[in-house]
């Protein structure tokens, strides 16, 4: 059942275009991934879809709601955690929580949700001595408080090391685990392979890509990366001419060959028919980085004068 | 399966814990409590050291610290908590997001406006009366000889400089903003007003503007109050008219995020 539908919105602010006839659906209890570089139109859609924008054109569907005549009823429902959500410094953690819980007419227990979080001991802290992570962490309580059936999560990573990151990552599991369903908007590859069921990519404002993080690393060739020392200088296009040979290229006197799975016999036999040495070899599984670079590569040449 | 969907707004316990909330911030905030408690009381005081209670014929035969000082030191709470401490907090929450995180939840972010109003009221009544108390105690100061009115007028200048604060925190893009502006808002009008020495030594002009901005126009009628004067109209009427359109300007500007 889709708890998020998006249907041909369009939002421009002057001369730039951030949401280009972007169609999606989010499903109950998945994690849905916003993919995109800087400037793609992610935090404009997750602003659309809170009810903060009014799109120029299209309809916004959350539980049936219109995100801004309803905007009451939504807020019940809609947990967000938005990029750049501040709070006071003197704040304290417990009183944030405990604030924002007074907020809703349901909700969860503050000293749980913050203990939850890995935030026990900082209960009596100020916002403004926690760290990055916990900032975040409490960042998302604020959002879990009022116990939303969607949790928006905007870069809920960035700027973390990467012990808080994997920290923030279980927890996001453990939200989805309590079925809730949550849209995560990131530009980390890792993070969204990592969590999330589909994934839309964005760029310039257009969806160019939607589906689970492994059928769009399938989707660009999939397979693997082979690469390669040889003993002798060798002509790559006798490497391209070979059936499950994707692409060839030279890489710091590494040869790197992308392919299917049949790739990797078929290259080690020809190299050996032609008496060519291989020094070193090691084998790479393509990543949702290599989709994503070919997804979003792909939009830019067909689009040259955005 | 799935439950209905009911709005709520965030009730008086919201509103409550909110105000509380605001109020334990700006209790922690201890250079913001300094400045407005501790400078007018500190001139009031120097003021008051210096002089002896000669009935001054201008001033209705009261002394000149009934009359003038204390109305000054009154103004002067209000006018530093309402144009330079209230803004700074207002813009502080709009540009660090805290009014944009408020707006994806229940509760709308004019909730923290209201909030951070009644506390700064209550801040600007417990500085207001700290003075007064300390005048009465330590230079025997009279009971206003229109107490009534004097309220009256207290109330009229807390409406008047805190509209003229909305304003600053709806225009200034920052806190440095919001706090430059609102002190070179607070030293004009107290330079025109007369609380830096009296209005008779300015070119005449600018003393008559200054007699209409809030500071001067509070400071006249709150004096007329203690010494059982006739208020002057014009200048209720300039207080009145600087609310009014103050408040509607920063109604009209205030930017949320």
């Amino acid at each position: 059942m889709a708890v998020i539908e998006i249907d041909g919105v369009r939002k421009r602010y002057g001369a730039t275009v951030a949401a280009d006839d972007v169609s999606l659906t989010v499903e109950r209890g998945e994690i849905f991934g916003l993919l995109g570089p800087n400037g793609a139109g992610k935090t404009t859609l997750v602003e659309c879809v809170s009810g903060l924008r009014k799109p120029d054109a299209g309809r916004i569907r959350v539980f049936g709601l219109d995100p801004r005549r309803d905007r009451a009823r939504l807020r019940q429902v809609l947990g967000v955690q938005l990029q750049q959500g501040y709070l006071p410094e003197a704040l304290r953690v417990g009183e944030a929580v405990t604030l924002y819980r007074s907020f809703y007419r349901d909700g969860a227990d503050p000293r749980r949700l913050v203990a939850d979080l890995g935030l026990g001991e900082q209960w009596d802290s100020p916002f403004g001595k926690l760290s990055g992570g916990q900032a975040q962490r409490l960042s998302i309580a604020l959002a879990l408080v009022g116990r939303p059936r969607i949790a928006v999560l905007d870069e809920l990573s960035t700027g973390l090391d990467p012990h808080g990151r994997r920290n923030i990552w279980e927890i996001v599991e453990r939200i989805r685990d309590t079925g809730v369903t949550v849209v995560l908007v990131s530009h980390l590859l890792e993070e969204v392979h990592r969590l999330c069921d589909r994934v839309a990519v964005l760029d310039r404002g257009r969806v160019v890509a939607l589906d689970t993080p492994d059928a769009l690393v399938a989707s660009e060739g999939g397979g693997q990366r082979i690469r390669l020392r040889v003993s002798e200088p060798l002509d790559l296009a006798v490497l391209e001419a070979l059936p499950g040979v994707t692409g060839v290229r030279e890489d710091d006197g590494e040869l790197v060959v992308s392919g299917t799975r049949e790739a990797l016999p078929v290259v080690t036999a020809e190299l050996v028919r032609r008496s060519v040495t291989i020094t070193a070899l090691r084998l790479e599984e393509a990543t949702l980085d290599d989709a994503y670079l070919a997804i979003t590569g792909r939009a830019t040449e067909e689009n040259p004068h955005d | 399966m799935t439950e209905p969907i009911i709005a709520a707004r965030p009730g008086p316990a919201a509103w409550a814990r909110l105000t509380l909330t605001e109020a334990k911030l700006v209790a922690r905030d201890t250079a913001g409590l300094v400045v407005p408690f501790g400078l007018p009381m500190l001139i009031m005081v120097m003021n008051g050291l210096g002089a002896d209670r000669t009935p001054v014929p201008a001033f209705g035969g009261l002394p000149a610290l009934d009359a003038y000082i204390v109305p000054m030191t009154i103004a002067m709470v209000v006018a530093l908590i309402g144009i330079v401490n209230m803004p700074s907090f207002l813009a502080a929450y709009r540009t660090t997001g805290v009014l944009r995180r408020l707006s994806v939840t229940p509760a709308h972010p004019v909730l923290v406006l209201v909030a951070q109003a009644v506390v700064s009221l209550v801040q600007t009544v417990l500085g207001v009366a700290l003075a007064l108390a300390l005048a009465r105690l330590s230079f025997d100061l009279t009971v206003p000889r229109s107490l009534a009115g004097a309220i009256g007028v207290f109330l009229l200048t807390v409406a008047a400089m805190y509209a003229v604060g909305m304003l600053v925190a709806a225009i200034a893009p920052t806190v440095n903003a919001a706090v430059a502006i609102g002190l070179a808002l607070f030293f004009g009008f107290l330079a025109m007003g007369g609380g830096f020495g009296g209005r008779e030594h300015l070119p005449g002009w600018l003393a008559d503007a200054g007699a209409y901005l809030p500071f001067g126009a509070a400071l006249d009628l709150l004096g007329d109050c203690w010494a059982g004067l006739t208020p002057e109209p014009g200048q209720l009427l300039a207080l009145a008219v600087t609310t009014v359109l103050s408040g509607a300007a920063a109604a009209w500007l205030f930017r949320w995020d």
